[in-house]
């Protein structure tokens, strides 16, 4: 870490330094969870969660001297490959631990760090409990607590950025003072609360498109029917929240680029979501009313086909990054607006 | 001034990030330990497979219409097949069907498709039924899996015994390789998927499975309506009683028997669906077959006169499919799968209120069957003439559609000529790049030419 890429200890205040190691760990988590949840998508698109029945080994091996996964089957290379992704996350926060006990002043950061690493060890016990006992709900709260850590991942790597300790109040000393600089601009409370309401309804969303996925015949079809009416119902308000909020941000001129671009970004995510959410019933039980159109009409479902499995986990990886530049997005939007003293 | 900001800045932020204070995060863990304990709290909770679920809907027609209560017969139906074909997760194939004609069905298979899915080392695959089928077909084949409401038509209930695109004529049972074409080719516009990525043991095992499911609904629906009609449930009688085996061997074992040769009777009936094939009957020597790119004249003029037969009231075609075969002919019918619970118990399929006691056991919304839109050129059974053709001289069993009237057996019917027009004429509505007879799974070599002598 050089010395420039440390901020000095504000001799007047006292406050907490940034630390470019703990944030690039950070970054580095966040970014290898997101692999992470599309290869879980995959085992489940590919009903894939029991082609390795054991754990933690993998048919009675080490899991990483395992060999054989790169030249098996299709279904024992993805769940063998989440699993090998999912210990390089682990060691990822076992790292981020490290890094903000040796760099990170701030307390309550060290402890959420280890409430990272917890966080991720859990979810791996959790995979693990779903493959010991074979149980497909516990497959569903696997792939729901999934994109939640994807979220606690992206927040710790917001609440180690550079921006986040500028926006402490602490000036970089090499940038000055001027147009753009910290302090200029803060976000409104309409817009804050926007994006944390779409936080949670996105992850709503997930939670019940997660029912969806994980079906089993003991499921009866009012139930998943009542699932598919709501999941359309969130999706709609989804919608809706993105829409205002973005049209908010437009309008605000006085909110940070910071918070504009995510949102921006987000809004854009948000409609190509809802383009797959159609796909994916299209390729999953195709269209109602399929002869209004030839190529519906001569649309034959593949199962298990290459195309069918793309759009499914794109969709279910999509919401999972939804929730994530949410959260970006509302966590930065009340940071700049308790910057500004509101 | 400045100094001054900065602590209301840092007093402010600290109140804000009181979320993240040390007691909440202390107990962030227990929240994710909770998480983990509600996964291995879940343990059977999607448990489908340790009995199938009983066919209460076609109970309650008979108790409809005989004005008795079928609770106990029902129960005892439960007993017998769970003795004869086993559960979800433990299937069985009585060894009395094996001992005459063989093997109709592999237990083997049914072991390879049952239970919960998973998949080895190598790549081989179990539990298949509940990989590919259950969330449309349902755990016993009723077609009332979870996403059965919202589709369009609904999935097939294998408890009838009844297959809409098979080679054999109505009231025959499919052949075993008519489940597999539908299984490797899938129905397009509908949510039944091709099946063509898994190996060809797979499909051979799930077409196992689909039998045995349907055998043993069929042997069901016999055990009720004979419970229904036959038995003086009143007067005490049972329709199986594993209890009276010691106190009165000889009226057991002549009960069980019984009940033995009906499943016999099912499954002979599976067997004589290979005799049962209808053979096509080639065009003559030099028709035009569209595709076949022999004499586009002479195939213009044998659409033309299929056209004409599809409007005539011989083939009749035009009334449900309508006079441009846009399929807007007669849009109220219903099909055996729903007029079975709705019709023939006496209720009327648009009467919310009667539907009621049926709906109120998991019977779907009754829809119509609507007659195909044709001119999309999308054929849901395969569009080769030889399987247009077994499909006009067929009909489509379930369906309401008919077989067509055929000379000699009919004198007003149709001659193989005409019905070879009204291939072409079907055929015409396929994309140009479709119409290719190389292009087609099965083409004219399958079948022979017309025998001038039949």
């Amino acid at each position: 870490m050089s010395a420039s890429d440390e901020l000095a200890l504000s001799p007047a205040s006292g406050k907490a330094v940034y630390a470019s190691g703990v944030h690039r760990l950070a970054v580095a988590l966040t970014v290898s969870v997101f692999p992470l949840i599309w290869v879980g998508g995959l085992v489940t698109t590919y009903d894939a969660g029991m082609a390795v029945p054991d754990w933690p080994g993998t048919y009675g091996e080490n899991m990483f001297a395992y060999q054989a996964w790169l030249f098996g089957p299709f279904d024992l290379m993805v769940e063998h490959g989440h699993r090998l992704l999912g210990s390089l996350s682990g060691l990822l926060c076992i790292g981020l631990v490290v890094a903000a006990y040796l760099r990170d002043e701030r307390v309550w950061f060290r402890k959420w760090s280890v409430f990272v690493l917890a966080a991720v060890i859990a979810q791996g016990v959790l995979g693990g409990v779903r493959v010991l006992l074979d149980e497909r709900t516990a497959a569903m709260i696997h792939g729901c607590t999934g994109p939640l850590f994807f979220a606690i991942a992206t927040a710790t790597a917001v609440m180690s950025s550079r921006w986040w300790f500028e926006r402490n109040g602490q000036r970089i000393p090499d940038r000055g003072v001027g147009p753009g600089a910290v302090g200029q601009y803060a976000t409104g409370r309409f817009i804050a609360l926007t994006a944390s309401v779409l936080t949670v309804t996105s992850y709503c969303q997930l939670i019940v498109g997660a029912q969806l996925r994980h079906t089993t015949g003991a499921v009866s079809p009012n139930e998943f029917k009542g699932f598919v009416h709501l999941h359309l119902g969130l999706a709609a308000l989804v919608f809706l929240v993105a829409l205002v909020l973005t049209l908010s941000v437009v309008a605000a001129s006085g909110t940070p680029k910071q918070v504009r671009r995510v949102s921006l970004l987000l809004a854009i995510v948000v409609l190509c979501q809802i383009g797959l959410g159609i796909g994916t019933w299209l390729v999953n039980y195709a269209l109602p009313w399929s002869e209004l159109n030839a190529t519906l009409a001569a649309y034959t479902i593949a199962a298990k086909g290459y195309w069918e499995s793309m759009v499914v986990t794109a969709h279910q990886a999509t919401g999972s990054l939804i929730i994530s530049l949410a959260t970006v997005t509302s966590m930065r939007a009340w940071r700049s607006r308790a910057s500004l003293g509101h | 001034m400045i100094q001054s900001r900065n602590s209301q800045v840092q007093d402010l932020l600290q109140s804000r990030m009181s979320f993240l204070s040390n007691s909440r995060i202390d107990s962030l863990p227990t929240v994710w330990l909770a998480i983990v304990l509600l996964g291995i709290g879940t343990a059977g909770c999607d448990s489908v497979g340790d009995r199938f679920e009983s066919n209460r809907i076609f109970a309650k027609r008979w108790e409809l219409t005989e004005s008795i209560d079928l609770s106990e017969p029902l129960a005892d139906s439960e007993v017998v097949l769970t003795e004869f074909f086993g559960t979800p997760d433990e299937p069985k194939w009585p060894k009395f069907l094996n001992a005459g004609k063989g093997e109709l069905v592999s237990l083997q298979n049914l072991e390879r498709v049952a239970g919960a899915f998973s998949s080895g080392e190598k790549g081989e695959h179990k539990g298949l039924f509940r990989e590919h089928c259950v969330v449309c077909h349902g755990v016993n084949g009723n077609g009332r899996g979870p996403s059965s409401a919202l589709l369009t038509p609904y999935p097939r209930d294998f408890r009838l015994g009844k297959v809409k695109f098979k080679s054999t004529p109505i009231g025959h049972k499919p052949t075993k390789e008519d489940l597999k074409k539908i299984l490797h080719r899938g129905i397009a516009g509908t949510s039944m998927p091709s099946f063509s990525t898994l190996v060809p043991e797979d499909i051979d095992a799930l077409v196992d499975y689909v039998i045995y499911l349907s055998i043993r609904g069929e042997l069901e629906r016999k055990l009720i309506r004979d419970a229904a009609i036959e038995l003086d449930l009143e007067g005490g009688e049972r329709l199986y009683d594993p209890g009276s085996k010691e106190k009165y061997p000889e009226e057991f074992a002549e009960v069980r028997g019984r009940i033995e040769e009906w499943a016999v009777d099912i499954q002979e009936s599976w067997f004589a669906a290979e005799n049962a094939v209808v053979n096509v009957v080639g065009p003559p020597k030099g028709f035009p077959l569209v595709g076949s790119g022999v004499d586009a004249k002479a195939a213009a003029a044998s659409v033309a006169n299929g056209k004409k037969l599809f409007q005539g009231t011989i083939a009749s075609c035009a009334f449900c499919h309508g006079a441009e075969a846009e399929g807007d002919g007669q849009t109220h019918n219903y099909d055996d799968w729903t007029r079975e619970w709705t019709v023939m118990a006496g209720l009327n399929p648009k009467d919310k209120q009667s539907l009621e006691p049926m709906v109120n056991l998991g019977a779907l919304k009754p829809t119509n069957i609507f007659p195909r839109n044709l001119t999309m050129g999308v054929f849901h059974g395969g569009s080769s003439p030889e399987e247009l053709y077994t499909r006009i001289v067929n009909g489509i069993e379930g369906t309401g559609m008919p077989a067509a009237p055929l000379k000699p057996a009919n004198s007003q019917g149709l001659t193989n000529e005409e019905v070879w027009d009204l291939v072409n004429y079907l055929r015409s509505f396929l994309p140009v790049e479709d119409q290719s007879l190389e292009s087609q799974e099965t083409n004219s070599d399958s079948f022979s030419e017309e025998d001038a002598s039949k």
